[in-house]
Order: C-alpha cells, then structure tokens, then sequence
C-alpha cells in the first residue's frame, strides 16, 4: 500500500522535478554570469504563470503553446529591467544587487497584485490521463515533462554549440580575459539575464500544469526558496547541475512527502521542507559548489 | 575610550526626546512615533553586524522571531509569579537568540558572500517550517497571550504593558544599541571588522582573529534582534504566529533601513529608520493597499543613486570637515 503510494509520488516528484529544474536554471544562469543573486527569482515564475493562465482563459491558447510567448516576453522584460537597473549594479557589493532584485520582485509582485487581484486563481486544461499499473498520470504532466527536457537540452546546445553561447561560458570562466580577447562582455551580460528572466517566465507556464488552482501574485516566493537550495544543490552557477538537482529535489520533496507522513502528530508538508532546509546548510558546508559543481 | 566619543550620541538622544515629546504631546501622534521607532531600533541593532561586517544575513529575522517565543514561553508558564515575567521574559529571549547566534554563527560564518545569505535564509525559513511541522510552540495556531496576560495582571496592567511599558522599552532598545555600536567602533573590536569589511583575507594575513570578532558582532546583533522580537511584537501584540515573526520582509526591511542610512555609521540606521518608517506609515495612509508598489520603485532609486546610503553620501560631500567626522 505504501510502497505503491511512494512508487506513485516519485514518479510525479520526477515529472514535477524537471519543471523545478527549469525554473531554477535561469537562477543559476544569471548568477554563472553576472555573480548576481536574484531575489526576486520567484516573481518571474508568477509572471510566467499569469501568462499561461490569461492566454487559456481569454483565448483558449493552450499552456504547451504559452511557452515561447512566455519566453519572449521575459527576454523583453529581463532587458528592460537590465538596462534600467542591474546594469549600474554589475560591478556594485552583494547588498546593492540582492536589495536591488529584492525590490524589482516586490515591485512585478505589487504591479501584479494591481492588476489582477490577489485572489487565487487556476484553470485546468485536460487533454486525458495515463493510465499505468497502480500510476495515474494526466497527459498535461507528462507533456510539462517533455517540454523541461526539450528548452534544457536545447540550452545546452546552444550554450555548447553557438558562438554566442560559448562567448557566455568565456565570461564565466574569466570576465577580464574574455574582454581582452574582443568579446563584448557588456552585451554578454545583457543577454544573459534577459535570457535567465526569459527561461524564469517560461518555466512558470510549466508551473500551471502542476498547481490547478494556485495561481496567486504571491505564489513565488515558494519557488524563490526552493530554487536557492536547487541551484545550491547543483552548484550555484551551473544551469546543468540546477537541471539535475531539479529533478533530485522533486523526488525528494515527495518522497519525504510520504514518508513523513507516516510520522503521527506531524504537519509533513512543513516537515518536508525542513528537511529540505537542513540538507541545503549541510552541501552548503560539506560542498558549497553543489553536488555537481568543480572546484571554486 | 575617551569620554569624548560618546558626544557622538548626543544629536541622537535628542532626536529620540523630542521624537518622545512630539508623541506625547500631539494627539494621534505616538502611535506613527513607535512605528518609527520600531524601525529605527531595528536598523539599529541590524547595523552591529551588516554594517560594520558586511555580511549580508538575509535570515536576521530569525532572532526577532525566536525573542518573540522566548517572550511568550515566558509570559504562558511564569504569568503566575506577576510581573517577574515579563523580565523573565526579556532574560529568556536574549538567552534564546543568542544561542541560535552562536550555532548559526559557527557553521554559516564559515561562508561568504552569496553563500552566506543564501544559508541564513534556510536557517529562517528552516526554522519556521520546523515549528508548523512538528507543532511545536503552538504550531501554525503560534500562542495568544491576551488572556493569559489579562488573568495574571488584571485588565489595566495588561493594557498598559501591551502599549505604553513596550513602546518605552522599545526606545531604550534602540539607544542601548547605538550605544554598543559607538563602544565597539571605538575599541580594538571596530578596528579589526573595520579592516574586515575593507578585506577579510588581508585583515587575516595582517593577524587579526577576524572569525572571533565577526562572531562577537553577529552575536551582539542578534541579542538586540532577540530584545525587538520581545518587546516590540510579543509584549505589545499579545500574539505570537510563525508566519509572522519569521516573515522574510523584515529582514529585508532591516537591510533597506541599513543601507539607506548608511551601512557601518552609526547615525546612519537612525536616518535610513525615520525615512523609511516615515515613509512607509504615510504611504500607507495616503494610498492604502499600493505603498509597496511606490516604496519598491523608491528603493531601487535609492540604491542606485546613493549606493552608501544618507550618512555616506553627506561624508563624501563635506568631506574633511566637522560634520563628516561626527558622521563617521
């Protein structure tokens, strides 16, 4: 009974893992490149989320095609937003920037707020359920899993195949040094976070799949914290290892899901993110360059 | 250290008198005068260690959070023996803060930069889920104390604590930590985070025990933390919830107050405290439900335009002068 119960929520902790490991790439993208800790990460899923749910609900889009409109849309955000704040702060301490995107988050969060409400609200898009042995899957779920694969897989070419993609790695490696050899270091900043907010957006589509009806202009702050400890997990900085560590953290935030709730007298939601806390201070100590990360 | 350097606190004190007077003397006035304070004692206490380390704790609220439950534990089991609770209280609060400092201290210390926030947010909000999991101090229900306190005190005392003793306590909180940031700038301990903030690695090389120091200024400043929890949301508030207390925005409120003032001054977190807390309160009233989306704007201005904040800023412009000494 348990065993199938467990077997079940780890095949949706995987399903749900790999939108996790979306939503945190972008995360671990921006900081790769511009050493910078979006704070406000959470309030470019939501974004993404609003954008999935008004495209369903105004124009019947479905959230499968949201996703390059929701990509888009963040790249053209994460410009504006680069241009008229976070490149003045390239170069300033951590408190600057991590106040900086603190308020940026607050300020799509409140904008959000007035223009939608702070209800709760969701749509449900049902294409049919997979059926298999004692797993029942919704067809949406594993469409959301194929779609994580596909933009990570196509990340990562690009990253390693383009030249542009591979002007980024240089920037990583050695700012100064890929300046010399005639990059454009400047532009390349730029286009990493439009790209990091344009991933970020697009995973909040995904995101719909999973929750139904928690759509909310303050749902992302779970997502916040949640992708600090996966891109912690896989090594802040590498968006392969935020991949990763996303699939690892979905099986194990329902695995722990289950197994705590065996334990009477306990509240296994809270519990379970706990346990997820104590485990990112303990690879923060034993290994703070992520589980998959070299050497700092 | 010479006598002299406390003058510094002269200009301070009477800001928090009249701030005082104004409160007592105009009517309507004391509440939007403690909210101020609030502020201006929590930037206080938060610039012992961002401001003079440059550590960024981005779980700080945690210490408020744990002296609030220290203040309430007090008041549920000690409301019997009358008022020695509320000391009690205060004891217990202090004790309890100042020891999640020193656990989180000797592991998170040990990092750095990003690395370091991104570990104090997980010991906040480790913290508060592990409270709701496990149901421990009242679980997500927190403790309600407004009866409790009624019983053990009688109906007048109770009120009168929950507004005016708290209030007061309240601005002795902020002073006592402008007083420990003025001793501990002037003494051996100021000079050595001074040249740890500049550079950790050179500061070590140069022999100063910086992990000993920093530890001292996380410890102090989370005592004080532990002290605002007690005093300013459990004694005056009369309920303690852990999606409050361990509410993330306080401690960015806190770093917004610290850096507007200016980080490591020690006028600073009183300037960048007023302007927010007046700020805030006003908004608030003028345009209920939007001052968020007007303050978010303002801060990102702020740091943008006066990345040193108030205080940095007018030592820069008068620099070498009177007034940029006193400010330093």
């Amino acid at each position: 009974m348990v065993g199938d119960h467990l077997v079940s929520n780890l095949f949706y902790g995987a399903l749900l893992g790999s939108v996790y490991g979306v939503a945190t790439m972008g995360l671990s993208m921006i900081f790769g490149v511009l050493r910078i800790v979006n704070v406000g990460h959470g309030s470019f899923v939501m974004v993404g989320a609003f954008t999935a749910f008004w495209l369903f609900t105004l124009y019947s889009i479905a959230p499968i095609l949201s996703i390059p409109v929701a990509l888009i849309f963040g790249i053209a955000l994460g410009f504006v937003i680069f241009q008229a704040v976070m490149k003045k702060l390239v170069d300033a301490p951590e408190l600057s920037t991590l106040l900086a995107t603190f308020a940026i988050g607050v300020f799509i969060e409140e904008t959000a707020k007035f223009i939608w409400g702070s209800d709760y609200v969701g749509f449900s898009w049902d294409i049919g359920t997979l059926y298999l042995g004692s797993i029942t899957v919704p067809y949406t779920k594993i469409l959301a899993f194929v779609a994580s694969t596909i933009i990570a897989g196509l990340l990562y070419l690009w990253f390693t195949k383009t030249k542009l993609g591979k002007a980024i790695k240089a920037v990583v490696e050695d700012r100064d040094g890929a300046a010399v050899c005639g990059i454009d270091v400047n532009r390349i900043f730029t286009l990493s976070f439009a790209l990091g907010i344009g991933v970020t957006v697009m995973s909040g589509v995904l995101v719909t799949l999973f929750v139904p009806v928690g759509i909310n202009v303050y749902m992302g702050a779970d997502y916040t914290l949640r992708a600090f400890v996966i891109a912690v997990l896989g090594g802040l900085g590498s968006p392969w290892g935020a991949f990763i560590a996303g699939f690892l953290f979905g099986l194990f935030e329902n695995g722990s899901y289950t197994l705590l709730g065996m334990i009477p007298g306990v509240e296994p939601f809270a519990l379970t993110r706990f346990v997820a806390f104590v485990f990112l201070l303990v690879i923060l100590l034993v290994k703070p360059t992520g589980l998959f990360g070299g050497e700092e | 250290m010479q006598m002299g350097k406390l003058k510094a606190l002269v200009p301070m004190v009477l800001v928090y008198v009249i701030l005082l007077v104004i409160g007592l003397t105009v009517p309507g006035m004391w509440q939007p005068v403690v909210y101020f304070m609030f502020y201006v004692a929590l930037g206080q206490a938060f610039n012992i260690f961002l401001g003079l380390t440059g550590y960024v704790d981005f779980g700080y609220v945690a210490f408020l959070g744990l002296g609030a439950y220290g203040m309430a534990i007090a008041l549920q089991n000690f409301a019997h023996l009358g008022l020695v609770a509320i000391p009690i209280g205060i004891v217990l609060a202090v004790i309890m803060s100042v020891l999640l400092s020193m656990a989180v201290g000797a592991v998170a210390l040990r990092l750095r930069g990003a690395y370091f926030a991104i570990a104090t947010i997980g010991v906040n909000e480790g913290f508060r889920f592990l409270l709701v999991g496990t149901k421990l101090w009242g679980g997500s229900e927190g403790i309600v104390l407004s009866g409790f306190m009624r019983k053990a005190f009688g109906r007048e005392i109770a009120n009168y604590l929950s507004t005016f003793v708290s209030d007061l306590l309240l601005f002795l909180v902020a002073f006592l930590a402008a007083l420990t940031t003025v001793v501990i700038l002037n003494k051996k301990m100021g000079y050595a985070l001074l040249a740890l903030r500049e550079d950790e690695d050179a500061a070590r090389v140069m022999g100063i025990n910086v992990t000993k120091y920093k530890i001292m200024a996380f410890i102090t400043s989370a005592a004080f933390a532990g002290l605002i929890g007690a005093i300013a949301w459990t004694l005056k508030l009369t309920y303690v919830f852990p999606e409050d207390v361990f509410n993330i925005h306080y401690t960015v409120e806190a770093i917004v107050i610290v850096m507007l003032g200016g980080a490591g001054t020690l006028i600073g977190p009183m300037i960048g405290g007023l302007i927010y807390g007046v700020l805030k309160y006003y908004l608030s009233v003028i345009f209920p439900g939007v001052q968020l989306l007007i303050l978010a704007p303002l801060l990102i201005v702020t740091i943008v335009a006066f990345p040193e904040g108030v205080a940095g800023y007018l030592i820069k412009k008068t620099r070498n002068s009177k007034l940029a000494e006193y400010l330093r």
